[in-house]
């Protein structure tokens, strides 16, 4: 087997991939989606879940009262974005914002009045919360508080993840998140006693944060079916935090029974914060506000430097001061130099790398050999290790072109391709057949089913899948048979 | 996630000229409380598109232009009120824009001999804006690909008034700046005869030129042809004008010419174009 | 004409041939396909993946750094 090439492999910007929640909200009927099209506010957030092209063609049918002939809107695509074009339609008709027609293009009636709601404010429906008074009494929660206890309880829950196998103690999450760890395969308890993390939980951590809060709030929304929560509440109300406005309280009353339950979950996830379980009001935190967005959700959680800008409005977060700041540092003799205090990310780098020593602001390691198979061991990719390098490297790094030295980058490569030298199929080798015609005769039915995984005619012989295998026999006795 | 991106509006206010738009011997009269309703939804829309989105409205009125709308900064003191039926950002928006507006009529009061739009200004000051906003100076703590450093920015010129021939070295100026930015200069003339000018700048900076026909679809013509970023153009197209007037304007007298004469000695520098040889 | 229940392995030459000694002591190989293949008894294939880790690890070296 030829040894593959390896190219330099700087990291590239990815073309837009669709949002997690989207497969989710096609799989629902088209009755729940257009409930939840009801409020605005859902509108808006899934509007801007979608990709360019699908907003770009809502907005352009949006102000139209009457259907555009599909003809019409395909004249303005170009040649080359036909494809693009296509795959954009097709989701907005698994969306149900455009029914699916060959003839007219034209938006789903409840989406388009909403949207157009959002928009230009109007309605009824109280979609973007009802927000209270300043309450003179207590003092209401500012952006800074409301920071730290997001920061606070979503590192709980990674740092249990993380620490669960190596004799720390760690806070526990509460029961709820427990066991929404344990039913999206992020734990599991192998061992009867206490949760492990298992190979998907060691990729999770290397997730960015907006990646993990959305794997999270999907299994949320997957286990709200199975308790019989209505699930366009759940949405709705998930959408309406996107659209609330950050250090704002909101009164609990208008809320459903659904979405008062649900409350208690968000204070666990980090999403909320009430001053006690009774309170009526209640504030998002910025983990809520920037659901819909790519701004980061949480604030850097060191101390060196960050001019972190409190936007009152917090929804339009120009302010790069609040971005997550990098601390590695790597260099080209593998040695690692992580510039943080914080113990769920020298946890985290602690899964591929072996540690030397550790300073009140510095913790210093090596990528060994050792260090990135046992990571790999456990199920974390090469390519999920250096975009985590990547993301998280120091402003330092950026005077290198390419940012991670490409040495390193490579070895890791070569160490993950080290454990891939051999690659096994169970199957059924087929031997001894009694002519060349014979033998080629059922080589072409088996090639029919696609189910050759190796031929040489040479040797008059081929290895067929373990599926196969049924139809496959099935066919030389009827051969045999009919002889 | 794709990267944001940054839209400069340049509201053109000249008061004599919205007079005249709203004049109902047009054939679409189109007044300047219409015009800012349908522009307003704009904005919202290209707002809505995506939370990192930044927005700047700028108005250029007669002898000045002002900064109406930053979404970096937050001008004004008395932000309005929050309420559960529409998504604050958008209010804010609405309610500063059009306040500013109002403050500014009032404050021109009455005047008369009304001096040009400084529609240049205006442009000017956008560029100046945006080149703050993409180039973050090397001071700031670094951040990894952070996603509110905008990669696509844009200029909208709303155009109700006819050209400044005295405009013309600014606005070439202001165009290859825009080059150098890599910023697209869309316009869209609302009202009033052609402008060679802006055409040329759109043409140049790879934006697009609408003469706004049915001014009833104002809307639907800014959504169509200027809301999309210069990647989506790519895929879907936007309406462009294909006649472009590329007239110049001597430097001596700022007449428009067809032919002229050109310096021989500095051919490059700033005297450039005449209209007739002084002999010196 | 016969169909034999098995596991195709594909690996690099030397892997494979690494696998043929480790043949000699212990056999699992059914047949030897071609450079790049081999077919192995199928419920061989773990202790065959932990014998030829073994025996690829002595192959490497890393130096001992304080």
């Amino acid at each position: 087997m030829p040894v593959q090439s390896l190219q330099n492999t700087d990291v590239i910007v990815p073309q837009h991939a669709p949002h997690p929640l989207l497969p989710f909200l096609q799989s629902q009927s088209q009755t729940t989606l257009t409930r939840l099209y009801q409020r605005p506010s859902s509108c808006l957030s899934i509007f801007r879940l979608l990709g360019p092209i699908e907003r770009q063609l809502i907005m352009n049918l949006l102000w139209l009262e009457s259907a555009l002939s599909v003809a019409t809107m395909s004249a303005w695509v170009l040649p080359e974005g036909k494809n693009a074009y296509d795959s954009a339609l097709t989701v907005m008709t698994g969306l149900h914002i455009a029914p699916n027609s060959t003839v007219k293009l034209a938006l789903n009636p409840t989406f388009k009045s909403s949207l157009r709601q959002a928009i230009t404010g109007g309605g009824n429906t109280g979609s973007f919360g009802v927000p209270t008074d300043k309450d003179g009494k207590r003092q209401s929660a500012n952006i800074e508080n409301l920071d730290a206890y997001a920061l606070e309880r979503w590192e709980t829950i990674l740092h249990y993840m993380v620490s669960s196998g190596q004799g720390q103690n760690p806070t526990k999450p509460s029961q709820g998140v427990l066991y929404l760890l344990q039913r999206s395969g992020l734990m599991n308890n192998a061992h009867g006693a206490a949760l492990q993390i298992t190979s998907s939980g060691f990729q999770f951590l290397l997730h960015s944060p907006h990646d993990q809060l959305w794997n999270l709030l999907l299994q949320y929304l997957h286990m709200a079916e199975e308790r019989q929560m209505d699930l366009v509440e759940v949405l709705s109300f998930l959408f309406m935090l996107s659209t609330m406005d950050l250090g704002r309280e909101y009164s609990t009353e208008p809320l459903s029974e659904t979405q008062k339950a649900m409350l208690e979950d968000l204070r666990d996830y980090g999403l909320v914060w009430q001053r006690k379980t009774s309170s009526k009001r209640f504030s998002p935190t910025r983990l809520a506000t920037t659901l819909t967005s790519s701004s980061p959700p949480l604030p850097s959680s060191h101390s060196t430097g960050g001019s972190r800008t409190a936007d009152g409005t917090g929804a339009v977060a120009l302010s790069s001061g609040a971005a997550q700041q990098g601390f590695i540092v790597l260099e080209t003799n593998y040695r690692i130099y992580a510039y943080t205090d914080n113990p769920l990310q020298t946890a985290v780098l602690n899964l591929f790398i072996t540690m030397k020593y550790r300073f009140p602001n510095l913790v210093v390691g090596m990528l060994t050999r050792e260090s990135v198979r046992k990571a790999l061991g456990n199920g974390i990719s090469a390519d999920q290790i250096i975009s985590y390098l990547t993301t998280h490297a120091h402003p330092q790094m950026r005077k290198n072109n390419p940012l991670l030295p490409v040495t390193v980058q490579d070895q890791i490569r070569l160490w993950e391709l080290e454990r891939n030298r051999l690659k096994s199929a169970e199957g059924y080798l087929y031997k001894d057949f009694a002519s060349q015609a014979d033998y080629e005769y059922v080589l072409a039915y088996a090639k029919q089913l696609d189910v050759v995984l190796w031929e040489n005619a040479a040797k008059r012989c081929f290895f067929g899948t373990l599926e196969g295998h049924a139809n496959v026999r099935g066919f030389i006795e009827r051969r045999t048979g009919s002889v | 996630m794709e990267k944001a991106s940054h839209l400069s509006v340049i509201v053109d206010l000249s008061p004599t000229q919205w007079h005249l738009s709203a004049q109902t011997s047009n054939q679409y009269p189109l007044s300047i409380e219409t015009f800012l309703s349908q522009l307003l939804a704009f904005l919202n829309a290209h707002i809505a598109s995506k939370h990192e989105n930044s927005l700047v409205v700028f108005g250029a009125l007669p002898g000045k232009s002002v900064l109406l709308y930053s979404s970096t900064e937050l001008l004004s003191d008395d932000a309005p009120s929050l309420d559960a039926n529409s998504y604050l950002p958008f209010k804010l928006v609405d309610s500063t824009v059009v306040q500013r507006i109002m403050n500014e009529f009032d404050a021109i009061g009455e005047l008369e001999e009304e001096p040009p739009c400084a529609l240049v200004g205006a442009v000017t000051k956008a560029l100046c804006y945006i080149n703050r906003i993409t180039h973050p100076s090397s001071t700031m703590p670094g951040v990894a690909e952070d996603p509110s450093i905008v990669h696509d920015p844009r200029i909208l010129i709303l155009s109700v008034s006819p050209d400044l021939s005295s405009s013309y070295i600014p606005i070439m100026n202001a165009i290859f700046s825009a080059q150098k930015l890599k910023v697209t200069i869309d316009v869209c003339k609302v009202y009033g005869p052609d402008t060679v000018f802006l055409q040329q700048a759109a043409h140049l900076t790879n934006g697009s030129y609408i003469y706004l026909e049915r001014r009833d679809a104002l809307l639907q013509y800014l959504i169509m042809s200027f809301l999309s970023p210069t990647s989506i153009r790519k895929i879907l197209a936007v309406p462009k004008q294909d006649k472009i007037d590329f007239r110049a304007a001597c430097f001596c007298h700022k007449n428009i010419v067809d032919i002229g004469f050109v310096c021989s000695v500095c051919l490059s520098s700033t005297h450039y174009l005449y209209c007739f040889v002084t002999k010196f | 004409m016969r169909a034999i229940k098995g596991v195709l392995l594909t690996c690099d030459s030397a892997v494979k041939q690494i696998l043929l000694t480790m043949n000699e002591k212990d056999p699992f190989v059914i047949e030897d396909l071609d450079d790049y293949h081999l077919v192995i008894k199928a419920d061989e294939e773990y202790r065959v993946r932990r014998e030829l880790e073994a025996e690829l690890e002595k192959n490497t070296y890393s130096l001992e750094t304080n």
